[in-house]
């Protein structure tokens, strides 16, 4: 899927217009039943619902129709599930995030679980241009009984047109409350100052890409078991853990190849959800392209 | 509040920060030890490039912020704006081991500072800093504490960086194992960079800038698995 990014930038890093993209999805559980209770769509958003696959809940996959993102977008995303509802969202490509001319593309998502809910938000890679400026912030909210799994993934450069990550702002926010309290934060902030992490040997080591994932349920023992045993047989190229902050599962992944962390997380995460709430262990088709 | 060092915030500052001061402090090592045990660190010049790493990039980085943030609160009678930096500080943390290093030291330096300690005006600061139970951030502690006691914000940041820096050469001089010289180089050796890292956190002020370390974080967080230890982080 790198090959097919073009070498050079394609008309949306010129529009002079910013985007507003908007998408808001909220999730009703009766009956063993969910349906969706509200959907609000502003391009270059687009929400889709695909027939779910087999055992799995009911499935939205966002899609950015502009073709990437210049400096100035703004995109927010707001997905909450109710009281049993039970959803699957996922996006359905990598999103490319274009030179900025010093604007920075802002992404909000904010992710809400009610008490026996489960909410998947699964991302494809957010790959940074050299001299992009990103800063997305993800919040998520969750309750006691409610079970929320959701991941972002960077990507630095097009390892496949020999482009590196060198100057601009990626600026990676996460914020996890349970009943209201702050429970885990977690900020990167690269920029010009700091590039040289990249390559340090405890900063990034060389790395390309970077992922994180959180999971809240009633089960942290658990969840930390499963988690640890997917990520065991990870192999060389990609390094990740699993911890437990304030029984929030928290999973981070880091590798030289994108390709490979990709791998990781997509095995990790049909596993993951397969083990702890015995969905079919296969991700979206879209996510094999 | 802009004053200087005078004798009695010095003689205090040095015995809080001392590696003698009861917070048990020798326990952590902020995954070093992980590090070590995966040949990530095998001499003197590893060991403080990952002290650079941490202070400049990672949970040092972080902290000098948060030191700052706390310090300037006690300093402008903010109650909120402790009770903020203390919610921050308490969140962002990379693992539960990361967690338990700052959460553990934290509750100990209080219970030290106001067990022996005669600091006229902390009681109001203490007790906020007390609203959450035990879950008292270490660096949120000591800044509280630092500016209730007249410490500058300089002198007081300066000295909890040089205690983080030298007790992660400490564990690292145990663990790898290096000579007592040469973990004083590398101390001696990181004055410029921790010099560096104060000015940013007190010229910034609380700006929510964030860490860029995350193979610190993958260390700690892994190090809880690891089967063989001395070290509780």
């Amino acid at each position: 899927m790198y090959d097919d990014i073009l070498p050079f930038e394609p008309a949306a890093a010129i529009r002079r217009e910013w985007a507003e993209g908007r998408a808001e999805l909220r999730f009703a559980g009766k009956g063993g039943v969910t349906r969706l209770d509200h959907l609000y769509q502003h391009s270059p958003l687009r929400v889709l619902f695909p027939a779910p696959r087999g055992a799995d809940p009911v499935t939205a996959s966002l899609v950015t129709v502009s073709g990437g993102l210049v400096g100035g977008d703004r995109i927010a995303v707001e997905v909450a599930a109710e009281e049993r509802a039970e959803a699957f969202v996922h996006a359905q490509a990598a999103e490319k995030v274009y030179r900025s001319a010093g604007a920075d593309v802002d992404v909000r998502v904010s992710l809400s679980a009610e008490a026996g809910s489960w909410l998947e938000y699964l991302p494809q890679e957010t790959i940074l241009f050299d001299g992009s400026r990103l800063v997305r912030r993800t919040r998520v909210d969750v309750v006691p009984g409610a079970r929320l799994l959701a991941g972002e993934i960077g990507v630095f450069g097009r390892g496949a047109s020999g482009e590196t990550w060198r100057d601009g702002l990626y600026h990676e926010c996460w914020e996890v409350r349970r009943a209201g309290e702050l429970i885990w934060k977690d900020v990167l902030h690269l920029d010009e100052t700091s590039v040289e992490a990249l390559s340090g040997a405890f900063g990034f080591d060389g790395a390309t890409a970077t992922a994180t994932a959180v999971y809240a349920g009633d089960d942290p023992a658990i969840s930390l078991a499963t988690a640890r045993n997917l990520l065991a047989g990870g192999g060389e190229t990609v390094i990740s853990a699993a911890t437990l902050v304030d029984d929030l599962l928290v999973v981070r992944w880091l590798a030289r190849e994108p390709r490979a962390l990709r791998d990781a997380f997509g095995k990790f995460w049909a596993g993951f959800r397969s083990g702890i709430a015995g969905l079919p262990g296969a991700l979206p088709r879209l996510w094999h392209v | 509040m802009t004053g200087s060092l005078d004798s009695a915030g010095l003689y205090r500052l040095m015995a809080w920060m001392s590696p003698g001061f009861p917070v048990g402090a020798y326990a952590y090592s902020g995954g070093l030890e992980w590090a070590v045990e995966e040949g990530r660190v095998p001499d003197a010049g590893g060991l403080a490039a990952w002290c650079r790493a941490v202070v400049t990039h990672g949970a040092g980085r972080a902290d000098a912020n948060f030191f700052t943030g706390a310090w300037r609160a006690v300093d402008e009678d903010d109650a909120d704006g402790l009770r903020e930096v203390l919610v921050q500080a308490a969140a962002q943390r990379a693992s539960r081991e990361a967690k338990l290093e700052s959460a553990a030291q934290g509750a100990a330096f209080l219970s030290a500072v106001t067990g022996a300690w005669d600091i006229p005006g902390l009681e109001p600061w203490s007790a906020i800093l007390s609203e959450r139970g035990t879950e008292i951030p270490y660096v949120a502690a000591v800044a509280a504490v630092c500016a209730a006691a007249g410490i500058p914000l300089r002198e007081g940041l300066t000295s909890y960086l040089h205690a983080l820096a030298a007790n992660y050469i400490s564990a690292g001089v145990r663990l790898i194992p290096l000579g007592q010289t040469d973990g004083q180089r590398t101390l001696a050796g990181l004055f410029e960079t921790i010099e560096a890292a104060a000015d940013r956190a007190t010229a910034q002020g609380d700006a929510p800038w964030g860490t860029a370390a995350p193979l610190l974080d993958l260390f700690s967080m892994q190090h809880e698995t690891q089967y063989t230890r001395l070290f509780r982080s």
